[in-house]
């Protein structure tokens, strides 16, 4: 009995989703990249594009696309041709029944039959470390994480993560027999100012961070090779070879060019310098960068554009799916409490689960994000349309039946006219969460004034962070006025004359 | 159709028709008959079902028991929007659309029913001239108008169509004593013109007998007395229907 009364909301739902289905992505796209939402993966797929280019193949960088999930599911998927991943993270994380450290021929292996090819180490590692001032460290003499049993008075700060978890302290301390007493838990953005003032000795660090020319540090050999390798390597989809072959022999000649002082001077270089990671590539491979960047008014533009499609078409559909729900919503009590229920649920769905719900949908770009933002808008709609109708005076009802009309001119002429304002303050209320909200779809490679800001919060850039904020804030307010206006235009005159007496 | 204002109207009947609205039976099982062309009064107090009558007769409301007739035949639902451009409905604020000007407000129907503006304007101020409304009220909003230009655009709207019956609902019922009176005069007059079936609610005795030679009276959803007047005044049928009519205040005598 439920599961019948629920059939038309699943319908319903499916019907959601199913307007927004994408079209299918045109054949001779350019190769796309993609990158995770830190430094380094970002300069790596700009060494990727920049390579391309330098070879003439047509090619994308959709930049900070979110965590290792939603990138590798992204490729698998075909949304994106190639991204930068570490070894480590495949074995651990991706690929099950692997030893620690898997050497890059077995990997190639496991990841032929998912249609998948990696490349050779591009030449280092990006693993946990343990790092000392450069200067403290050649006068005791220290190379390796060995050479510390010979100093067991040194102090060592270590970052609570490293701290805790089972392959770090504990199982370092362990393998090696480390014999120091003075540990302390400390936060990572403070260990490097720690260890730089002689607070401490020693801590642990990523072995291709900026900090760790910039503070004169020096990284101990794992000499009984205990953390996990990180090599750094190239995913990209197997059908490059047919559609763009020459975009993969672009990767292999990345692949061991890039050493951990080189990685680590190019991390500096974003991180410490402010240097834009495409500037940083194109100077590591010895071409001029090209600057598809452009300046900040075309940067502006080019966000706007895009973050006004987001909106204007989510909001669109969701206007002509949510107005006739909300009118059936009004017609069928029953129905309409399931209709108004349902919209609200997704309405509690936050919103940066919302997108990431996508992703396994309808895959990553613009497209989910619409859907998404679709989804959020629906409900304010149907609310205030079901709203307005009902709140219509029961006798004014009447006398539009008594008349005469029949159902849909009397829905025409003299609800809907009469339920207007409510409408309007729905669209009104959805569009304005829809500008917010549109921000995080950046998070899924849709663009927008979100870009900005996600690239800001990475660089701890407070001025890119404004770049997106401003305009999407302005955005808002540019879309409430609109749509006071629009309200003004819309109301029946006479209504307007009713509120005021 | 446009022989009806001679033909004489509609004739309604309720047969054992009952109506429940929840707990309240606001109609017992009621059988009453509307000849056509006649002139009848409803009177009672509030929840006496006056208007559940009315609302019955135009099919807004169905009956949980017994039926309703149009001319002989039982009412169905297919029948209702036909019988509904026949019988034009008045209630007391005049049910106006407020996003709608006075003219609007007459056009809604006729313009569905296919008619040209001109036809419409026409029948418009014809109708103002009966129900001496100035024509230049027409452009006017609800909102803007008085509670007796609502009114007698609310029975314009009624009149468009030029329908076979009248029900009213408390058609004055909102109005202050001197536009009531006024209203009173010329609604009987326009009754006598019309010649259509005419039935009119109200809970002001000396109204309904201002109106129509019948009156019934109801209490409780059920017929107390169907007579004239006179009937109501020197046979009544119990105490009630003495202290309904002894219960309409006179002015006090002069001393």
């Amino acid at each position: 009995m439920h599961r019948l009364r629920s059939a038309p909301i699943l319908l319903t739902a499916c019907l959601l989703l199913g307007t927004c289905l994408p079209p299918a992505p045109a054949q001779a796209a350019p190769v796309r990249i993609g990158s995770k939402q830190f430094t380094e993966s970002v300069i790596l797929g700009e060494l990727a594009l920049a390579g391309a280019r330098e070879a003439g193949v047509d090619a994308v960088h959709r930049r900070e696309l979110g965590g290792t999930r939603i990138l590798w599911r992204a490729l698998l998927d075909g949304e994106i041709d190639a991204y930068p991943e570490y070894t480590g993270t495949l074995t651990q994380e991706l690929l099950k029944g692997l030893p620690a450290n898997a050497d890059v021929a077995s990997l190639r292996a496991r990841l032929r039959p998912l249609g998948i090819g990696i490349t050779d180490s591009l030449g280092f590692s990006d693993t946990y470390a343990i790092g000392m001032r450069d200067d403290v460290a050649a006068r005791l003499g220290i190379r390796d994480i060995s050479d510390l049993l010979r100093h067991p008075g040194l102090r060592f700060g270590f970052s609570n993560e490293f701290m805790d978890r089972g392959d770090g302290w504990p199982g370092l301390r362990q393998r090696y027999g480390l014999p120091q007493a003075n540990v302390s838990g400390l936060d990572h953005a403070l260990s490097y100012r720690a260890v730089a003032s002689g607070a401490v000795d020693a801590i642990d660090l990523y072995s291709t961070d900026a900090e760790i020319p910039y503070y004169h540090l020096r990284t101990l050999r794992d000499d009984r090779h205990y953390f996990p390798r990180y090599d750094a390597v190239y995913l990209y989809r197997l059908a490059l070879e047919q559609s763009a072959p020459g975009f993969i022999g672009v990767l292999r000649k990345l692949a061991g060019s890039i050493d951990e002082d080189a990685m680590r001077a190019m991390n500096a270089r974003v991180k410490l310098r402010g240097v834009k990671e495409n500037v940083v590539a194109a100077g590591f491979l010895g071409i001029h960068a090209q600057d598809h960047e452009g300046g900040l008014w075309k940067h502006l533009l080019q966000r706007s554009v895009e973050h006004l499609r987001l909106v204007a078409i989510s909001l669109g559909l969701a206007i002509l799916l949510a107005i006739p729900l909300g009118i059936l919503a009004a017609r069928r009590r029953r129905l309409g409490q399931w209709l108004i229920g349902l919209t609200g649920i997704l309405q509690t769905v936050p919103s940066l689960a919302m997108f990431v719900f996508m992703i396994p949908l309808l895959g990553i770009g613009t497209w989910p994000a619409i859907a998404a933002l679709f989804l959020y808008s629906l409900l304010p709609i149907v609310r205030n349309t079901h709203a307005g109708l009902v709140g219509i005076a029961p006798e004014l009802r009447e006398s539009a039946a008594a008349l005469g009309l029949p159902p849909g001119v009397r829905l025409r002429l003299v609800e809907l006219p009469l339920a207007m304002r409510s409408i309007l303050a729905g669209i009104k209320t959805a569009a304005v969460i829809n500008v917010g909200t549109a921000t995080l779809a950046a998070l899924i490679g849709a663009g927008g004034y979100g870009q900005p800001i996600l690239t800001g919060i990475r660089l701890d850039d407070v001025g890119l962070i404004l770049q997106g904020a401003i305009p999407a804030a302005v955005l808002a307010l540019l879309v409430q006025g609109l749509f006071e206006l629009v309200e003004r235009r819309l109301t029946p005159r006479g209504l307007r004359l009713e509120a005021r007496q | 159709m446009s022989t009806a204002e001679s033909a004489g109207g509609i004739a309604f009947a309720l047969v054992q028709a009952g109506k429940r609205y929840g707990r309240l039976q606001a109609l017992e099982q009621v059988t009453l008959a509307f000849a056509a062309g006649t002139t009848t009064a409803l009177i009672g107090s509030s929840g006496s079902g006056k208007s559940t009558v009315l609302r019955l007769l135009l099919g807004l409301e169905w009956p949980d028991h017994g039926h309703v007739e149009i001319d002989g035949q039982p009412l169905q639902r297919a029948d209702v929007l036909p019988l509904r451009r026949r019988a034009g409905y008045v209630i007391q604020d005049g049910g106006l659309f407020p996003h709608l000007t006075a003219l609007g407000n007459l056009a809604l129907l006729p313009r569905h029913l296919g008619w040209d503006r001109e036809r419409i304007r026409q029948r418009a101020e014809q109708l103002a001239a009966l129900t001496h409304l100035p024509a230049s009220v027409l452009e006017r909003y609800p909102a803007e108008l008085s509670g007796g230009q609502r009114q007698r655009v609310a029975l314009m709207r009624a009149l468009m169509a030029d329908p076979d019956a009248l029900l009213l609902d408390e058609p004055l019922g909102a109005l202050d004593p001197v536009v009531r009176h006024e209203l009173q005069d010329e609604l009987k007059q326009i009754f006598g013109q019309l010649g259509k079936t005419v039935i009119v609610v109200t809970h002001d005795l000396a109204e309904a007998a201002w109106f129509a030679e019948r009156l019934v009276l109801l209490r409780q959803g059920a017929v107390l007395q169907d007579g004239t007047f006179r009937d109501l005044r020197e046979r009544p049928v119990d105490a009630f229907v003495s202290r309904f009519v002894a219960a309409q205040r006179r002015l006090p005598e002069d001393p």
